[in-house]
C-alpha cells in the first residue's frame, strides 16, 4: 500500500503542481534514500508510458561513463564506451530549455535542509562531525552505523527513525507517504518550521534564506510601503533581547508566524537595517528613534527636539528612512535629551530631565523702544514670562534693566554670563551639546 | 577508473524501488599531515626591502647548483664569483637571472610625469625579441649571450652558466644548467584505490548560471547522491577534495564604490558577499561528506601577495563548524595517505606564462620543478612577501603530486627522475570554464578528468552527462 502512494504523490507533484521533480527534491520531500527516489521516478515514468494517457512527460536522465572520443555530446549513449550509471534525474511536464529549473529546484530544497544535506545520501562519512560550537548549538548530523549489509527491518526502522528526528522532515515524510495532500504548502511549511527550529540557534542559514527570497520582492515595494510594514511589525517584537544583531534577526524570524508575503519584505528590510544600523554612527541611531518615539505618547515633546537635531545633522542622514529598532535607540536618547532642552530654552540655567507640563516661565527677550529723553533707540533685554512646555527650570536672578545706557551695559553682560554658565554646565554632558550651543546662537537676535 | 567498476550496476536504478538501498561508508583518512608551515606567515612586516629575498634564494640554492655543475662539467670545473672573473677563462658562475624586457610594466614609468605615458594595457605576453638576460650574483651583474634561450627564461631563476667572459664585457655561455629535480621522497602510498578530487576555479558569483548546475553535479557525485550504486560506491573511495583557488569569480572583484558616486553605492553590498554565502553552502554540503581543503586564489578574499593566507573561517560560518573543512594556504603542501601533494592556485604559472615564450601550462609546471623553485618571478612581477631569512618557495624535496590550479585545460604527466623521483604533474582546469575536475588515484598516481555537462535545447529527452 505504501508503495503505491509515492506514485500518486509524484503524479500530483508533476501534473497538478507543475513542478520539476528531481530525484533530490523527491528524496527530501518524501524522506527516502536518493537511490530509492531515483527508482520511484523511474517506476512512475514506466507506468505512465505504459498507460499512454497522452499527458506529455519530459524526463531528464543522467548518464555517466567513459567517452569514446573527445568532443561534444549529441546523443550520449552512442558516445560513451562504458556506461557507469544511468538513472532518472528529473521529471517535469514542460520541456526544459536549459538546466536552470533543475538547479533551482535542487538549490531550494537543499537550502531548506542545509543541516541535513547528507541524510539521504548514499555515502556516510564518519569524520564529518561538527566541532563543538562555542555559541550556536547546531544539531550535528548523526553518525550512522556504516554497514553495507544490513538487516532490512532494522534498516527500515533506522531509516524511519532518521526521518523522524527533525520535526519538519517527519511531518513531511509521514504526510508524503500517507496523505494525498502532502504538498499543500511545500514552500511555507519548511520555512515556518525552520524558523521555529532555528530560533534558538545561530541564524546564519535562516539569514540567507529570506534575503535571497525577498530581494525581488523588495524591489517592488517602495520605501513608504516598507516603512508601514516596519511600523506594523515592530510593535510585535518583544523588547527584551535586542542587544545583538543576530538574536534580533532571529526574533524577526520567529514573529513571522503569520508568514504573509507582506511580512517577508519587512523582515528582510529589518534585518538589513539592523545590520546597517550597527555600522552607522550614533547620531543616526538617534535619528531613527524618531519614529519610535512618535508612537510613545509620553515622549511627544522629545520628538520636537529630535527633529531639530536632525536638521543640524549631515545631509546624507535624510536618505535613511527612519526604521524603528527599539532598544538601542532608547539608550542613547536620554543623554541627548537634557542637552537639547537647554538649547531650546536659552534662559534655563540647568540641565533638567523632568517635568513636561505647560507652565509660564520667564524668557529673556529683547525689547526695543525709543527713549525720548536721550533721543535714541534703546534695546534692552528683559525677562518676560511666557507659557511654554517642558522642563521646570530654575530661573536666574532677574535684573530689571535700567533705562540708562550706562546701566544697560552691565545688565547686558550679566545675562550673557548667566547664559554662558548653563552652556558650560551642559557642555560636558554629551557630544550633542555642541550643536545645542550653535542652535542657541541662531536663536538669539 | 570509476567506470569499469561501476558498469556492472549501471542500470540498476532503472527499476522500481527495491529493497533498502545500501549506504557506503566513506573511506577513512589514514594519514594526513599538513606541511605548509613555511607558507604560513605569522607576524608580517613589510618594512624590509625585497633584495633580501634574492640574497637568501641564491644562498639557499647555490650549494645544490654547484653540485650539479660539478657533476655535469666535471669535478675540476672552476667555480667563480662574478667579481673574480678573468677574461677568457672558462669557468662556471652561479647566479640569479634577470631579464630586462622593454614591455615589462613599470609603475614608475607610468606615473612619471616627464614621460607622459598612457598606462599600458595588459598584454597576454610581454616578451620581445630585444629582451636581454643578465646574470647577477651577490655583488655584480653581467650580460649573457650565447647558448641560452632568452625568451624562455624568466627573472629570478637561479642558474649555473659555463662559459667565459669576453672582451666586450659580456659572458659567452656555452652551457647552462638548473637545479634539476629535488631529491625524492620515500613512497608510502596506500595499498588500495583511494582518490583525491581536485577542482579549481569554481567561479561563484559570476553572472552566468550555467556553471552552477555543473558545480551542483560535482558536489552530488562526491557526496554520493548522483549516479547508480556502482558509481556511488566508487565515490565513497574519494578521501579528499582539494579546491585549488578562485572559488569566487573575477566578476566579484569589481569595485563600484571607487568609480561611482557615494549616493549610488551607499546600500549596495559587494558582489563577493553573496558569492561567499553560496560558497559556504556548497562547502557545507561537501563537508558533511568528505574532508575538504580550500586554497585561496587570485580572486578570493585574502591577501594578494604570495604566499596567500587561508581564508578566514568567519566567512564560512556554516561549513567551518565541521572538522572536515580545512582552510589552507596557497601554495599548499600536505601529505595525504603517504603521498606528498604540492600545488598552487596557478598564479605562479600564469605569471611565468606572461614573461616567457613557453605556452603550455604543463610545460611551465615541469620547468618550475626542474629549476627547483615554485615561482621564480616573485617578487619581480608577482607579489610576494619580503622574506629575509629563507625563501620558502625553493623546492627541497620532490613531491609525488605537483599541481597548479586554474589552468586553461586539463593536462597530466608522470615524470620520472634520474634519482628515482616519480612525480605526477597535473594542471587542474578552471571549472567555471571547462566544467572539468580531476580525480587522482593515490594508489598508482594515475589521473582522470571528470567533466559535467548539461543539455541544450535540442533534445526532447534531455540528458545530462557525466564523462570520465
Amino acid at each position: 500500500m505504501a508503495d503505491e502512494l509515492y506514485l500518486e504523490n509524484i503524479d500530483e507533484f508533476v501534473t497538478d503542481h507543475n513542478r520539476v521533480v528531481t530525484y533530490k527534491w523527491l528524496s527530501y520531500t518524501l524522506g527516502v534514500h536518493v537511490n530509492q527516489a531515483k527508482q520511484m521516478l523511474y517506476d512512475y515514468v514506466e507506468r505512465k508510458r505504459k498507460e499512454n494517457s497522452g499527458a506529455q512527460l519530459h524526463v531528464t536522465y543522467l548518464v555517466a561513463g567513459n567517452l569514446l572520443q573527445n568532443g561534444h555530446f549529441v546523443t550520449m549513449k552512442s558516445k560513451l564506451s562504458t556506461i557507469a550509471s544511468v538513472h532518472v534525474y528529473s521529471i517535469q511536464k514542460a520541456l526544459l530549455k536549459d538546466s536552470s529549473p533543475l538547479y533551482n529546484t535542487d538549490y531550494d530544497i537543499v537550502k531548506t535542509n542545509l543541516q541535513h544535506c547528507s541524510k539521504f545520501s548514499a555515502i556516510r562519512c564518519a569524520a564529518a562531525v561538527p566541532r563543538t560550537p562555542p555559541d550556536a548549538p547546531q544539531v550535528p548530523e548523526p553518525v550512522q552505523s556504516p554497514q553495507r549489509q544490513r538487516d532490512p527491518d532494522a534498516a527500515i526502522n533506522g531509516h524511519r527513525v532518521r526521518a523522524a528526528k527533525p520535526p519538519p522532515q517527519q511531518h513531511k515524510g509521514i504526510m508524503g507517504m500517507f496523505a494525498a495532500k502532502a504538498a499543500a504548502r511545500p514552500q511555507d511549511t519548511p520555512k515556518e518550521a525552520k524558523a521555529e527550529a532555528k530560533e534558538a540557534a545561530g541564524v546564519s542559514a535562516a539569514n540567507c534564506k529570506p534575503p535571497t527570497k525577498n530581494t525581488i520582492m523588495n524591489n517592488f515595494f517602495g520605501k513608504a510601503a516598507m516603512n508601514k510594514l516596519k511600523a506594523n511589525s515592530v510593535p510585535e517584537q518583544p523588547k527584551e533581547e535586542k542587544e545583538v544583531v543576530k538574536p534580533s534577526v532571529a526574533v524577526a524570524e520567529s514573529e513571522s508566524s503569520p508568514n504573509t508575503v507582506a511580512e517577508k519584505p519587512g523582515k528582510k528590510t529589518e534585518s538589513d537595517r539592523i545590520q546597517q544600523k550597527d555600522k552607522k554612527s550614533k547620531t543616526k541611531r538617534v535619528d531613527r528613534s524618531d519614529d519610535e518615539e512618535e508612537r510613545d505618547p509620553e515622549n511627544v515633546k522629545k520628538k520636537r527636539k529630535r527633529i531639530k537635531q536632525l536638521l543640524s545633522d549631515s545631509s546624507d542622514e535624510e536618505d535613511v528612512p527612519p526604521s524603528p529598532t527599539p532598544e538601542e535607540e532608547r539608550v542613547p536618547s536620554p543623554p541627548p535629551e537634557p542637552a537639547l532642552k537647554t538649547e531650546l530654552e536659552p534662559a534655563s540655567t540647568e540641565v533638567s530631565a523632568g517635568g513636561r507640563k505647560r507652565k509660564r516661565k520667564r524668557v529673556l527677550k529683547s525689547r526695543m523702544f525709543i527713549d525720548e529723553e536721550e533721543g535714541c533707540m534703546v534695546t534692552e533685554k528683559v525677562y518676560e514670562s511666557e507659557s511654554c512646555t517642558d522642563s521646570e527650570d530654575e530661573f536666574p536672578k532677574t535684573k530689571a534693566p535700567a533705562p540708562q545706557e550706562q546701566a544697560m551695559l552691565p545688565t547686558k553682560r550679566e545675562p550673557k554670563e548667566e547664559r554662558k554658565n548653563p552652556k558650560k554646565g551642559a557642555a560636558p554632558a554629551s557630544r550633542a551639546n555642541k550643536q545645542v550651543s550653535i542652535m542657541g546662537f541662531c536663536q538669539k537676535k | 577508473m570509476f567506470s569499469e567498476q561501476a558498469a556492472a550496476t549501471a542500470q540498476g536504478l532503472l527499476a522500481p524501488p527495491s529493497a533498502e538501498p545500501p549506504t557506503f561508508p566513506r573511506v577513512a583518512v589514514s594519514g594526513y599531515s599538513d606541511c605548509s608551515q613555511p607558507f604560513q606567515l605569522g607576524e608580517r612586516s613589510f618594512a624590509r626591502q625585497y633584495a633580501h629575498i634574492y640574497a637568501v634564494r641564491l644562498a639557499g640554492m647555490r650549494p645544490g647548483l654547484e653540485r650539479r655543475a660539478r657533476s655535469r662539467w666535471g669535478n675540476d670545473v672552476v667555480l667563480r664569483r662574478l667579481s673574480e672573473l678573468q677574461e677568457g677563462e672558462k669557468c662556471c658562475v652561479v647566479g640569479t637571472l634577470f631579464k630586462s624586457m622593454q614591455l615589462q610594466p613599470s609603475i614608475l614609468q607610468e606615473i612619471s610625469e616627464e614621460h607622459n605615458l598612457v598606462p599600458q594595457p595588459p598584454l597576454p605576453k610581454y616578451i620581445q625579441p630585444s629582451d636581454e638576460l643578465i646574470l647577477e650574483d651577490e655583488l655584480q651583474r653581467i650580460k649573457l649571450e650565447g647558448a641560452i634561450d632568452v625568451q624562455r627564461l624568466v627573472t629570478g631563476t637561479i642558474v649555473a652558466v659555463y662559459g667565459c667572459e669576453q672582451d666586450n664585457g659580456r659572458f659567452l655561455v656555452e652551457d647552462h644548467c638548473f637545479a634539476d629535480l629535488p631529491p625524492p621522497l620515500p613512497w608510502s602510498g596506500p595499498s588500495s584505490d583511494r582518490y583525491v578530487l581536485l577542482a579549481s576555479g569554481l567561479g561563484l558569483g559570476s553572472v552566468s548560471g550555467e556553471a552552477l548546475l555543473s558545480t551542483q553535479l560535482l558536489v552530488d557525485v562526491v557526496t554520493g547522491q548522483l549516479g547508480a550504486e556502482g558509481e556511488q560506491s566508487c565515490a565513497a573511495h574519494i578521501t579528499r577534495v582539494i579546491l585549488a583557488g578562485n572559488l569566487l569569480s573575477q566578476n566579484t572583484q569589481s569595485r563600484d564604490t571607487i568609480n561611482k558616486a557615494k549616493y549610488l553605492t551607499k546600500k549596495t553590498q559587494a558582489a563577493s558577499v553573496e558569492a561567499v554565502k553560496m560558497l559556504d553552502e556548497i562547502l557545507l554540503q561537501l563537508c558533511t561528506s568528505v574532508p575538504v581543503d580550500v586554497m585561496p586564489g587570485e580572486f578570493d578574499p585574502t591577501n594578494y601577495t604570495l604566499p596567500q593566507q587561508p581564508l578566514h573561517r568567519c566567512m564560512l560560518p556554516l561549513a567551518s563548524a565541521y572538522a572536515t573543512l580545512r582552510l589552507v594556504t596557497n601554495p599548499y603542501q600536505a601529505s595525504l595517505d603517504g603521498v606528498r601533494f604540492l600545488g598552487t592556485s596557478g598564479q605562479n604559472i600564469s605569471d611565468i606564462f606572461k614573461y616567457s615564450s613557453m605556452d603550455d601550462y604543463l610545460e611551465i609546471l615541469e620547468w618550475t620543478l626542474l629549476v627547483g623553485h615554485i615561482s621564480p618571478t616573485a617578487p619581480d612581477t608577482l607579489g610576494c612577501y619580503p622574506f629575509y631569512k629563507s625563501d620558502p618557495f625553493i623546492l627541497t624535496e620532490c613531491p609525488h603530486v605537483y599541481f597548479c590550479g586554474n589552468a586553461p585545460h586539463f593536462q597530466s604527466k608522470l615524470l620520472q627522475g634520474k634519482e628515482g623521483q616519480r612525480v605526477l604533474l597535473l594542471t587542474v582546469p578552471d571549472f567555471s570554464a571547462t566544467q572539468t575536475a580531476c580525480l587522482v588515484n593515490l594508489h598508482d598516481l594515475s589521473c582522470q578528468p571528470i567533466t559535467f555537462s548539461s543539455f541544450g535545447a535540442d533534445s526532447e529527452d534531455g540528458d545530462m552527462e557525466l564523462e570520465h
